[in-house]
């Protein structure tokens, strides 16, 4: 009896664990505005997508970012093998990272993006202790594009992008950050946390033979 | 009724190490690897990389063998120090405030007090079937199992 009881404990938890979490409010009224484009590097056409799923005030995004991300970009992006596309999904325990998500939206409508996420995750600490994401944002850009990015931070309509990254988690059962959706012929492979440039290489040259 | 006792351990252990197999198998190798590499143990990543390749395999194999009940007392000691492995790692990263994924049935489950209470109960279950196996054979020769007649105390089944 005590053994069924510890298997039905097993089973339950994991059943809990498997829980899609809450689904996320996409803000009614603003027109939704598909920016995954000017969020993704890379051609479509790639054999291989990655879906990224990230928060930037997240510190295990920051090191799967310089010490992932950043190498599959200058090795298997630039070359057309990956097609990269940042998620948001600002998590409620981090008081900064949806301003920083939205500065990382309005920086993507000017296309400038990478630079701005470079930012972001180099200067974490700071702006993650006093909440200054427009001086860090600031530095990274030119004063005609901070313009317009404050312009488009101000106008309020950058969360209903973010919310759809995050109900596209929530689709994908992605309950941490940072989470990474690979893509392969249409199988995909979710890889939860930080995961090194050498082993995701071997996976990736591994799907490319497939 | 230590038969019976070592029967419910073997198949409670098998059914759990087969499940937490059935899951891990279902994922890519790479989800496994970057759960144990989530646990940031001093590893290279080639270590990892095979950990994450072959530990669901052993798994499923020690959970079988354990559920059909061959070679009992090696099976089970086999199962008891990979899951006292795996509760010191848990406990280790749990003391140090690690707040990352189990990883023990796929993603999806934080690593928090009930996981090391139910990975603990598990390998008190899985010790105790490995000792009853080793004094039941001591005792009377035989492999303690439900499956078969007990065997005389000269007769070598393994």
């Amino acid at each position: 009896m005590f053994c069924f009881m510890l298997l039905a404990f097993a089973v339950s938890g994991h059943a809990a664990a498997q829980t899609p979490a809450k689904k996320s409010v996409v803000a009614k009224g603003a027109a939704p505005i598909d920016i995954t484009a000017l969020k993704s590097l890379g051609t479509k056409t790639a054999p291989i997508t990655m879906e990224v799923f990230s928060d930037f005030q997240c510190p295990a995004c920051r090191e799967l970012y310089f010490q992932t991300v950043r190498p599959v970009i200058d090795n298997y992006v630039s070359s057309g093998k990956v097609y990269l596309i940042h998620r948001d999904m600002p998590l409620p325990m981090h008081p900064y990272s949806r301003e920083a998500a939205r500065y990382a939206n309005a920086a993507a409508r000017v296309r400038k993006m990478e630079k701005v996420v470079v930012a972001l995750f180099d200067k974490q600490a700071n702006w993650a202790a006093d909440g200054n994401v427009d001086g860090v944002v600031a530095t990274a850009l030119t004063r005609a594009e901070m313009n317009q990015v404050r312009k488009l931070v101000r106008g309020g309509t950058l969360d209903a992008g973010i919310d759809k990254d995050a109900a596209l988690g929530t689709q994908f059962r992605v309950t941490q950050t940072p989470t990474t959706i690979i893509t392969h012929k249409g199988v995909t492979y979710p890889v939860v946390g930080v995961v090194s440039y050498t082993m995701l290489k071997t996976f990736l040259e591994q799907l490319l033979k497939q | 009724m230590t038969r019976w006792l070592i029967f419910l351990g073997r198949v409670t252990v098998g059914f759990v190490l087969v499940y937490a197999a059935y899951l891990k198998l279902q994922m890519p190798w790479i989800s496994f690897a970057a759960t144990i590499q989530s646990y940031k143990l001093p590893l290279p990543d080639e270590a990892v990389m095979f950990a994450a390749r072959t530990m669901p395999g052993f798994e499923m194999a020690l959970g079988v063998l354990l559920l059909i009940g061959v070679q009992l007392r090696w099976v089970a000691a086999a199962a008891s120090l990979l899951l006292l492995t795996f509760f010191a790692v848990l406990v280790r990263s749990y003391a140090l405030g690690m707040n990352i994924e189990c990883g023990c049935f796929g993603p999806g489950e934080q690593l928090t007090w009930k996981t090391l209470l139910r990975d603990g109960f598990l390998v008190l279950v899985s010790l105790a079937v490995t000792v009853g196996a080793f004094l039941t054979r001591r005792k009377t020769g035989a492999v303690p199992s439900m499956t078969r007649e007990p065997q005389p105390a000269d007769g070598r089944t393994e």
